[in-house]
């Protein structure tokens, strides 16, 4: 019933809006929302974090990286009241932007990339083409039209390459990974765009889902003309328009139909993909908004109102029904502007609280009484201490990054994103490997050499220095009187070396809080 | 997810019977699983040996004399009777008593990445779901957070990619520890970054690593949850590895030298070796991988060459258990992800063959001295008992001591078997 009201609800924003939404209105009225609900529950929520807190944040989410150190110098002195919406609109501007969010919708988009050295080979061009997009800020539903509806020769004689330079812009890279199977790419995009985990009813009705094994493949159905011309996922497609996708078991032909829609729903037409894609991305769908509304709130805040992000059910309700709605429907109305819905979220007081635990009420995940503690991606975790460090990355000449490789592939996260968790070897790697060690060994890193060497400043002030480097603030008066204990002599050559391991090896700088 | 708290009992049976389920695997799996894992005999350790590439069934377990797709090697007697194997596994002929030949596992993928995740996890990549590697699934059952090593060990996984090594939504808790992974150079086998780097002290990286805990107490303290738990935990289990006691787990050097060559003077031997030190030492499962199977040409002599390491090590490493009376407390596991075509291709090679190949189980649980299923003349299909990968592991599992059909909750947020419901567990192969 739900849907409809939303429905309504979205057919009515769509229309007659004049000037472009105000992302603090939208804030305000999360934060009632969360509000009303703590009132109810009697929970009371952990306080405003302070600035070093929030920069680091904000910088994480919005661009992948901890601030410098000139970054954290800067914000904590800005007198303005306004600094933190203001903050906001600066990363979002900058192209670190684009480069983190091109990573973030790569890996959810091609997660086989992790897995196969055979589909790695297309996630550089693919993250070019989401970069180019992002920077451009087309609406998300537009992004998604232009990925889903890239041009696919029809001539079977002289197929569509999907590959030709592996660093060149390349949506095509999606339809590749998933083997050009209808099935997969129905499942695949019916999960990310619209929440919906349809591929378990890809072989057998489930008996308490929703969704039928007819209905998965009525959404393969409008990928059925893409034919692979080869073994492998280099090889190149064409798309017949008009063929038909064979239900496995009878082999009869399944038509295309829209979900949720009934056998009366509009034809739909020649193009199959486009039709899909328009009826997925309009401001009407039942689905699309609420989807996205929800997994920019999952990244933001850890936890999604519906969690898992992309698992819409019945029996997987949203922690919060009328916020879903609302978020969605703004952003639809925004004409999804995810600057705009990343504004609104950033803005409001629930993003901004602490993570620190103030009271027992806070420990429910989904009431975002207190900030989520998150994992931190590979590449997060790995530009985070380039950044702090002043490592700089010498290529090997192939294109391959000696230090970055490993390193991403050792901590790609596994499991939950707001359960992020660290193995034996990631700590052994952290402790005695080599970025770390080089970092805090006898030649030092830039950031280590800087505050060693650079003459006049106290000892209190180098320690300070590398608090901020690394954990984007400065000591508190006990820690900074415990770390110059350590420092003091006879270990004063190692001393600065030892506080800059501590640092970073910390659960305070490998996670994002 | 509530299941029985007592042994299989009689009345258990009878209900079973007269609900007409007793005859169905599947029905009576989930109370024969819950039994087996209650019993303390079964506890079990394991060991994998790991084939890397996909070896071939036919010129080491399923050989095929006389005809075409045999190949030149002869086959020979072993000490189960009518057991017959490939010439150049001599040694583990004579050890045949203890081991299962599984001759019918039948599998559909012929792609090295996706076929090692299916057999190493029972699973076919599935959307989003992150599937755990079977290492992992042993470790998540067996492993205390009080133990000084890790619940998992793979050694010298060269080749694997991550997929093949990922603890999955288990968590990277459950995530094997390496020795000598690709990052290692040819010489001893190592942990990786187990030892500190050159030029601190032990006094200094102790009292760094005091400080760390000492400056993050408070931090620790006002997050409590997974992510600060999970990182101290690392941490605290970090430092215990490489305490001199347990380190010294991986310290090959204790070892006679007599027994290191009985093993064989290579990773691979030396790496059996390490895995009976650890299994030795409570660790739950170590995997020793022996790579170079994939012989697409010059089949026969990369075979032969191969068979000269794995017949010395793999015999080595079942005689030293039983001298250590660990025989009956581990389960040693023999696959790929899977068999080489019985046709032999114009460069003399073997090509990728999943429908037809050959695992071998032994060690405690397993009734050794057998050929389970069958393949036909020219070894193309199997004509008896065509056993699946979730079978197979299921099998491992029950000797093990495991229950295959315990429930994990998985990212996605549904739970998941550690094995695959429909699993028919082998029981003619178990003890």
């Amino acid at each position: 019933m739900r849907v409809l009201i939303v429905v309504a609800a979205l057919t009515a924003a769509g229309t007659g809006r004049a000037a472009p939404p105000d992302p603090q209105e939208l804030a305000d009225r999360i934060d009632r929302h969360l509000a009303a609900r703590w009132a109810a529950a009697g929970v009371q929520p952990a306080p405003a974090a302070d600035d070093a807190e929030f920069l680091r944040r904000a910088c994480l989410d919005l661009t992948g990286r901890i601030p410098s150190v000139r970054d954290v110098h800067d914000f904590l002195a800005d007198p303005d009241p306004g600094k933190r919406a203001k903050l906001i609109d600066d990363l979002l501007d900058s192209p670190r932007y684009a480069d983190h969010f091109a990573r973030v919708w790569r890996a959810l988009l091609l997660p086989e990339a992790a897995a196969s050295a055979e589909a790695r080979v297309f996630q550089p061009g693919f993250e070019a083409w989401l970069r180019q997009r992002l920077r451009a800020n087309i609406g998300y539903d537009r992004l998604v039209r232009e990925l889903l509806t890239v041009p696919i020769t029809a001539d079977p004689d002289a197929p569509q390459p999907v590959l030709l330079r592996p660093e060149q812009p390349n949506p095509l890279a999606f339809f590749a990974v998933k083997e050009a199977k209808p099935e997969n790419l129905a499942a695949a995009s019916t999960r990310l765009f619209l929440g919906i985990q349809i591929e378990c009813a890809q072989c057998h009705d489930h008996p308490f889902a929703r969704w039928t094994r007819g209905q998965f493949w009525s959404q393969a159905a409008f990928f059925a003309g893409i034919e692979r011309h080869g073994g492998n996922l280099f090889a190149p497609v064409s798309e017949a328009p008009g063929r038909a996708v064979l239900l496995p078991t009878t082999k009869k032909p399944v038509p295309p139909a829209f979900l949720g829609a009934g056998p009366s729903a509009a034809p739909v037409g020649p193009n199959p993909r486009a039709a899909l894609a328009e009826w997925m991305t309009a401001a009407d769908n039942p689905f699309f908004a609420r989807a996205a509304v929800n997994r920019a709130w999952g990244q933001l805040f850890g936890v999604g109102i519906v969690e898992p992000v992309d698992d819409f059910t019945d029996d997987n309700k949203p922690s919060h029904p009328e916020l879903l709605d609302e978020l969605a429907r703004a952003f639809a109305a925004a004409d999804f502007d995810l600057k705009y819905l990343y504004r609104a979220l950033g803005r409001t007081k629930a993003y901004q609280r602490s993570s620190a635990r103030t009271h027992p009420s806070q420990d429910d995940p989904r009431a975002f009484a207190r900030m989520a503690v998150k994992g931190l991606s590979a590449e997060q975790f790995f530009d985070s201490l380039v950044q702090a460090t002043g490592h700089r990355e010498r290529g090997d000449g192939r294109g391959r990054s000696p230090a970055r490789d490993p390193f991403l592939a050792q901590f790609a996260p596994q499991g939950r994103p707001s359960e992020p968790e660290t193995s034996v070897a990631q700590a052994l790697t952290l402790m005695n490997g080599r970025f770390v060690g080089d970092a805090t060994g006898l030649d030092g890193c830039p950031t280590l050499t800087a505050v060693r060497e650079t003459p006049g400043m106290t000892p209190g002030q180098r320690v300070e220095a590398l608090y901020l480097a690394a954990l984007g603030r400065p000591p508190t008066d006990r820690e900074s009187e415990r770390m110059l204990r350590h420092a003091a002599a006879p270990r004063a050559a190692e001393g600065l070396a030892d506080i800059f391991w501590v640092l970073l090896n910390s659960a305070e700088f490998r996670l994002n809080h | 997810m509530t299941r029985t708290r007592h042994p299989l009992s009689r009345r258990d049976w009878l209900g079973l019977s007269a609900a007409g389920l007793a005859g169905s695997l599947s029905g009576w799996l989930p109370l024969l699983a819950a039994d087996a894992a209650r019993a303390p005999a079964r506890r079990r350790s394991c060991i994998l040996l790991w084939m890397q590439g996909g070896p071939s069934q036919t010129d080491t377990f399923d050989p095929k004399p006389g005809h075409p797709n045999g190949g030149p090697f002869r086959a020979i007697e072993t000490a189960a009777p009518g057991v017959r194997v490939g010439e150049h596994l001599p040694r583990l002929a004579q050890r045949m008593k203890n081991l299962a030949v599984v001759r019918s596992m039948s599998t559909k993928e012929g792609d090295h990445g996706r076929a090692t995740q299916h057999v190493r996890s029972g699973n076919l990549p599935q959307g989003p779901i992150e599937f755990p590697t079977f290492g992992s699934l042993v470790a998540h059952e067996r492993a205390r957070p009080e133990d000084d090593l890790p619940g998992y060990v793979s050694i010298s996984p060269r080749g694997l990619g991550p997929a093949a090594l990922t603890a999955g939504f288990l968590g990277p808790s459950f995530a094997p520890v390496v020795v000598g992974g690709d990052g290692e150079g040819e010489g001893e086998l190592r942990v990786q970054d187990l030892g500190l780097p050159a030029g601190v002290s032990a006094e200094r990286a102790r009292a760094r690593l005091d400080q760390l805990r000492e400056s993050e107490a408070e931090f620790l303290a006002s997050r409590p949850g997974t992510g600060t738990r999970s990182h101290s935990a690392a941490y605290d289990r970090a430092d215990r590895l490489m305490r001199p006691s347990a380190a010294r787990a991986f310290g090959l050097a204790e070892e006679k030298s007599e027994l290191r060559d009985r093993y064989g003077r290579n990773r691979f031997g030396q790496g059996c070796l390490l895995a009976r030190r650890l299994v030795e030492r409570g660790v739950p499962f170590v995997e020793v991988t022996l790579g170079g199977w994939d012989t697409h040409d010059n089949n026969f002599a990369q075979v032969k060459n191969l068979c000269d390491v794995l017949d010395p090590a793999w015999s080595a490493l079942l005689d030293d258990l039983g001298e250590r009376g660990l025989l009956d407390s581990t389960v040693v596991a023999w696959m790929g992800e899977f068999g080489r075509t019985p046709g032999i291709n114009p460069c003399n090679g073997r090509d990728h063959y999943p429908a037809a190949w050959s695992a071998v189980l032994g060690g405690g649980g397993i009734r050794g001295g057998q050929a389970f299923g069958r393949t036909g003349a020219d070894g193309k299909t199997v004509e008896d008992r065509p056993v699946s990968v979730p079978d197979l592991l299921a099998t491992v599992c029950l000797a093990l001591g495991i229950d295959p059909m315990k429930q994990n909750m998985s990212n996605v947020g549904r739970p998941i078997r550690v094995v695959d419901p429909g699993a028919k567990p082998l029981t003619e192969v178990l003890a």
